[in-house]
């Protein structure tokens, strides 16, 4: 696979180098910065290249048009996005994936279609959601460029699901309740007569901008109107 | 009509300044207060400091109500970051940006961004004073 990686930063710089030791791959790494660029391609010799990965004429002279992956990690959103743009929509790139900086933009790079978005904010909380009370619904993956994603969360006691049946609960709209693990660790396909119960661990296909919603049905004390 | 405009540079001051005298509500927005120097003292507008990839300084600047945004800072990929979020997170109607990279205004104009080239207007323009009789 050709992939040309954006960035040589810190993760770029990483990312090239576990490339590069994987057999099979051919790796670019582009910086804008020349003298960070020399620095490296003394180290990793020509698979650095001075150049701006936003810009089509350079890309040209880097073979984007065969590349199979562009990664955008360089510290700034906008470049990071114009790059999987330019790559997709010029390049006609199969897959661009993109590091978001700042979290508020990976709403916006979901939209325009990019592939896959890396967020540090985004990977710590995941790590760290299943340890703090509040977050209490856990996203396990996101289904490719649906906005649907797949989270994992436990029925609370005392919640509004506990003790109903699933058809009896108002869920947001495409949501999928798929897997109700029960807490004797009895999976079930669940139905719309299946009862949710304290306890339960329940799997569930949503639309991220419905991950309140669910939490406040299934994982949070019923709050009477 | 409510228009922001990113980048208080040459270009965007003295388009504020213009828009405001026609009687359109405008917001400037720069992270340079220095900035706003450039425009007249009789600008009825709004200064903003701030920068316009940041959702809530947009919204600040009224984004939800405007029907038109205007990328004009140096940074191309800056524009076309903020000029999307316009477009995409607040649905803004006409959006306008600069791009310098004549290549890349063509990918974002065929995505449904009103984009410009001030390096293929410099080089007509040029072009032009030079073949001029």
């Amino acid at each position: 696979m050709y992939i040309i990686v954006v960035g040589a930063g810190t993760v770029g710089y990483g990312l090239a180098l576990e490339l590069q030791s994987m057999s099979d791959h051919e790796v670019v790494l582009i910086d804008r910065d020349r003298a960070r660029a020399a620095e490296l391609r003394e180290e990793l010799g020509e698979m650095v290249v001075h150049g701006d990965g936003t810009e089509v004429v350079f890309l040209e002279t880097v073979g984007a048009r065969r590349a199979d992956l562009v990664i955008a990690v360089t510290g700034d959103d906008g470049a990071n996005l114009v790059a999987c743009q330019v790559a997709k929509h010029w390049f006609k790139v199969a897959r661009a994936v993109a590091r978001v900086n700042n979290p508020r933009n990976e709403r916006l790079f979901r939209l325009l279609g990019i592939d896959s978005t890396v967020s540090a904010t985004g990977a710590i909380m995941a790590q760290i959601e299943v340890d703090l009370p509040e977050h209490t619904l856990i996203p396990l993956m996101r289904l490719h460029g649906s906005g649907l994603q797949l989270v994992d969360l436990h029925v609370l006691e005392g919640s509004q699901a506990d003790g109903r049946t699933i058809r009896s609960l108002t869920l947001p709209p495409s949501t999928i309740i798929s897997l109700v693990v029960r807490i004797t660790g009895e999976p079930e396909v669940p139905n719309g007569d299946t009862v949710l119960r304290a306890g339960d661990e329940v799997i569930a296909v949503i639309l991220q901008e419905s991950e309140p919603a669910l939490r406040s049905l299934i994982a949070a004390p019923h709050q009477a109107e | 009509m409510h228009i922001v405009i990113m980048g208080c540079g040459r270009v965007g001051s003295t388009l504020a300044s213009r828009l405001d005298h026609e009687g359109h509500e405008v917001v400037v927005i720069d992270t340079d207060p220095y900035a706003f120097r450039r425009l007249p003292s009789d600008f009825r507008g709004e200064k903003l400091v701030g920068s316009g990839v940041d959702e809530h300084v947009l919204e600040s600047a009224g984004i939800r109500r405007a029907e038109a945004f205007l990328s004009l800072t140096q940074g191309d990929n800056r524009n076309l970051l903020a000029a999307q979020i316009a477009k995409h997170i607040f649905n803004v109607r006409a959006v306008v940006v600069r791009v310098y990279d004549p290549f890349r205004g063509e990918i974002f104009a065929n995505l449904g961004l009103r984009t410009f080239s001030p390096t293929n207007i410099g080089a007509d323009m040029a072009y032009d004073a030079l073949t001029r009789e």
